[in-house]
């Protein structure tokens, strides 16, 4: 399944699911990338990492690394 | 355990003491970014008190006001996204929430600030208040920069949903400040809200096949989902707003990085050339405090305890007052209008490597100016393992006090030859070597610890990027102050007793001289530093510099600079027997450079400074923890004295291993 990580920046995905039970999936989940939400990829940082994401209205900062738990909806 | 549970908890009979006393404790609980600061301040003024928590570096901010005759004490907590703790932070906020904070009232009604701008966010931490078993009030800030944006949240519906009071406020223009405070003396009465049926009903509906905690923030998303479609209107004409076209600017790959690199160029170089008359303003009161001093006290021990102890000791060390608040007001600023995590998100990529995060970038760079504010500044990580690791090598940066020590033994050692082209000597190429040396140490080092000591699951990096706003001048001006009050209580504590602690390594035994000799004054000074404690230390410990090529009076000098390690420049002219040497002299200087151009090992006439030896002293200043000051606000800030006596071991270490290197490298080559 695709994840967030590698969706072109500037597109819009749905979230799927959330991989992992750990602390960073449930931070994840708390900041709103729930299950059938629409999340943006605004853009990356200079250095291709970490990424920004626009989710429920407003900008939140994830690594890549984070954003491969987000697998999204094709 | 769902965070319902968990936060179930019984009044304490504090609670009960204490309304008969007669004020109330209230709460100041939301998200990072809501307005919170602004909020307090608006509400009780500049805090009665700032500390740490018990046994944790989590801030303590109480303040007090009175409304209609009630006192009410208001404890703001530190910013947090939810109510599962997964930090110190965290844990400090559940704790108070529950009562179960030593030394912290029960409180009697919580006030949740809630983004109007980011209402389905915010209302995830509502949605966990609202279990906490208090009274809660909903204060709904930034309702002005909604409207701007075209969001329009209808607070008396939001009120029936969430069954508490939404009270609108704009903390900087005090509109809602009143309503607030009413609220607040009538909601202590009032029982703890019962949660929403919806609420209840969709956590009942949770999915049992994922873990209880993610189940539960997704049951809860689902209920926001729908309390957001009935009291939020979005306008439909989606035009970006102001802030969205700043944010497209600056996190830009190339204007973003542009922007970035001109906006710390510009903080970095206000730190130092900003700070310098004002910190030769206080140069000169410190040294107006010693004249008066050396004309008031009676010649003898407590003149020289009060002048070389305490006025030299504190005084030096207050001086980088003006860079602390400098700093702080940039960091504030920049914290204020959303760029503090704009910077933290452009460095990441470029610190992970090392270990570190984005966020330890400004604490870093600050440490080029002085290592003090660089380690406060690290406030502003919430993570606690990569604030400690930015903590631990943040002295390495090379501070403006390493500067005299490079100038000095750079202009005298090291030949003014051209490396390659005319105009680059070989001075300055040395002088950017000793800045160079102590980057990639601190980034070896941050390396190291990050996979050994510090070795764990790895620190996830989930950051709100907030929107852009005006920075609110009375919170910037309490970061300031907050910063500046603490600073100086350890310059007048913890500083002035190591000082003083020195001064007297370095004064006794007293020197006993036979009274017919009336010896020169510098001779006499030398030999009494020689005798003292301090000089038998320099002794004692020359087998282990003489292979750093130093002879027992360099290391009699390194071990004085305890304190500072520009002391050493002094140093070095006392047990040169030159009297006191001020490097900012011209004329002094260059007393100074002879004297050590002619300095021979004891009982030979083998020159002391070669230029390899010269090296080995500024590679070893350069990665050694000769500050004193520093270490102590290690400890403070990290509220441990183990991470301070860390820092000096592995520092002194690596200093010895470097300095070891370059002499013996040095030597061999034949320099």
């Amino acid at each position: 399944m695709r994840s967030l990580e590698n969706i072109p920046i500037g597109s819009t995905a749905r979230v799927a699911d959330v991989a992992g039970e750990d602390t960073t999936s449930l931070r994840l989940l708390e900041m709103g990338l729930t299950p059938g939400v629409d999340v943006t990829v605004v853009g990356t940082a200079p250095l291709g990492d970490p990424l920004e994401l626009e989710l429920r209205g407003y900008r939140l900062s994830i690594r890549r690394n984070e954003a491969s738990r987000v697998a999204i909806r094709t | 355990m769902s965070s319902a549970e968990a936060l179930d908890s019984r009044h304490q009979s504090t609670t009960a003491a204490d309304r008969a006393s007669g004020h109330l404790t209230v709460v100041l609980l939301g998200n990072p970014n809501t307005g919170k600061s602004t909020l307090f301040s608006a509400l009780a003024g500049i805090p009665t008190r700032i500390g740490n928590y018990p046994g944790v570096t989590v801030e303590e901010k109480l303040g007090r006001f009175t409304h209609r005759g009630q006192g009410i004490e208001l404890i703001d907590l530190p910013g947090t996204y939810s109510l599962v703790a997964k930090s110190p932070d965290e844990q400090v906020v559940v704790d108070v929430l529950q009562g179960k904070m030593k030394g912290v009232t029960h409180p009697d009604c919580v006030v949740v600030v809630a983004d109007a701008t980011n209402l389905p966010r915010n209302l995830y931490l509502v949605s966990q208040a609202l279990a906490v078993g208090l009274p809660v009030v909903v204060a709904l800030t930034l309702g002005d920069v909604a409207d701007s944006k075209g969001i329009a949240v209808d607070h008396a519906a939001l009120s029936q949903e969430l069954g508490c009071p939404v009270i609108n406020v704009v903390a900087p223009r005090r509109l809602g400040i009143g309503r607030l405070a009413d609220t607040l003396v009538e909601a202590s009465d009032w029982q703890p809200p019962t949660p929403p049926v919806r609420l209840t009903s969709c956590l009942a509906a949770a999915d049992p096949a994922r873990p209880a905690a993610a189940a539960e923030a997704i049951a809860r998303y689902a209920w926001i989902d729908e309390v957001v479609n009935r009291v939020v209107t979005r306008q439909t004409d989606h035009r970006r707003s102001t802030s969205d076209r700043i944010d497209s600017l600056l996190t830009h790959r190339f204007w973003g990085t542009l922007v970035f690199v001109a906006t710390m160029l510009a903080i970095f170089s206000s730190i130092f050339w900003l700070a310098a008359p004002l910190m030769d303003l206080i140069s000169a009161g410190v040294d107006a405090l010693a004249g008066g001093a050396d004309a008031l006290l009676p010649e003898g021990t407590l003149k020289s305890l009060v002048i070389d102890g305490v006025i030299a000791g504190v005084g030096g060390v207050v001086v980088f007052l003006p860079q602390i608040a400098i700093l702080f007001f940039f960091v504030a600023i920049l914290e204020g209008c959303g760029y503090l995590s704009r910077a933290a998100f452009l460095m990441d990529r470029l610190l992970v490597g090392v270990g570190l995060s984005g966020k330890s970038f400004i604490p870093l760079l600050s440490s080029f100016a002085c290592a003090i504010p660089g380690i406060m500044a690290a406030r502003t990580i919430e993570n606690r393992r990569d604030r400690l690791l930015t903590i631990l090598v943040a002295p390495l940066m090379s501070c403006s006090a390493r500067l005299p020590v490079y100038l000095l033994l750079c202009g005298a050692f090291v030949p003014n030859v051209a490396v390659g082209v005319s105009w680059l000597r070989l001075p300055a190429v040395v002088l950017a070597a000793m800045y160079a040396i102590g980057v990639v140490v601190a980034a070896a080092v941050a390396f190291v610890l990050s996979r050994t000591v510090f070795r764990g699951p790895p620190q996830p990096f989930v950051m709100e990027l907030p929107g852009w706003r005006w920075p609110q001048p009375a919170v910037v001006l309490e970061r300031v102050r907050e910063a500046a009050v603490s600073f100086l209580k350890n310059a007048g504590t913890l500083i002035m007793a190591v000082s003083i602690v020195v001064w007297a390594l370095g004064s006794y035994p007293q020197l006993e001289l036979p009274a017919d000799e009336a010896a020169d004054a510098a001779v006499v000074k030398g030999e009494a530093l020689r005798q003292s404690f301090l000089g038998r230390a320099g002794h004692f410990i020359e087998p282990v510099v003489k292979p750093l090529g130093w002879d027992w009076r360099l290391g009699c000098a390194a071990v004085a600079s305890f304190p500072a390690r520009e002391v050493v420049l002094g140093t070095l002219g006392v047990i040169y027997n030159l009297g006191d040497v001020d490097p900012g002299e011209e004329e002094g200087a260059s007393l100074l450079i002879r004297q050590l151009r002619a300095a021979t090992w004891d009982g030979s006439d083998r020159k002391v400074f070669t230029l390899p030896v010269a090296l080995s002293i500024m590679v070893f200043f350069a990665l050694c923890a000769q500050c004193a000051s520093t270490l102590v606000v290690i400890g403070k800030e990290t509220g441990s004295w183990v991470w301070p006596l860390v820092t000096f071991g592995y520092m002194t270490g690596l200093a010895w291993l470097g300095a070891f290197v370059t002499y013996q490298a040095g030597t061999a080559l034949g320099w």
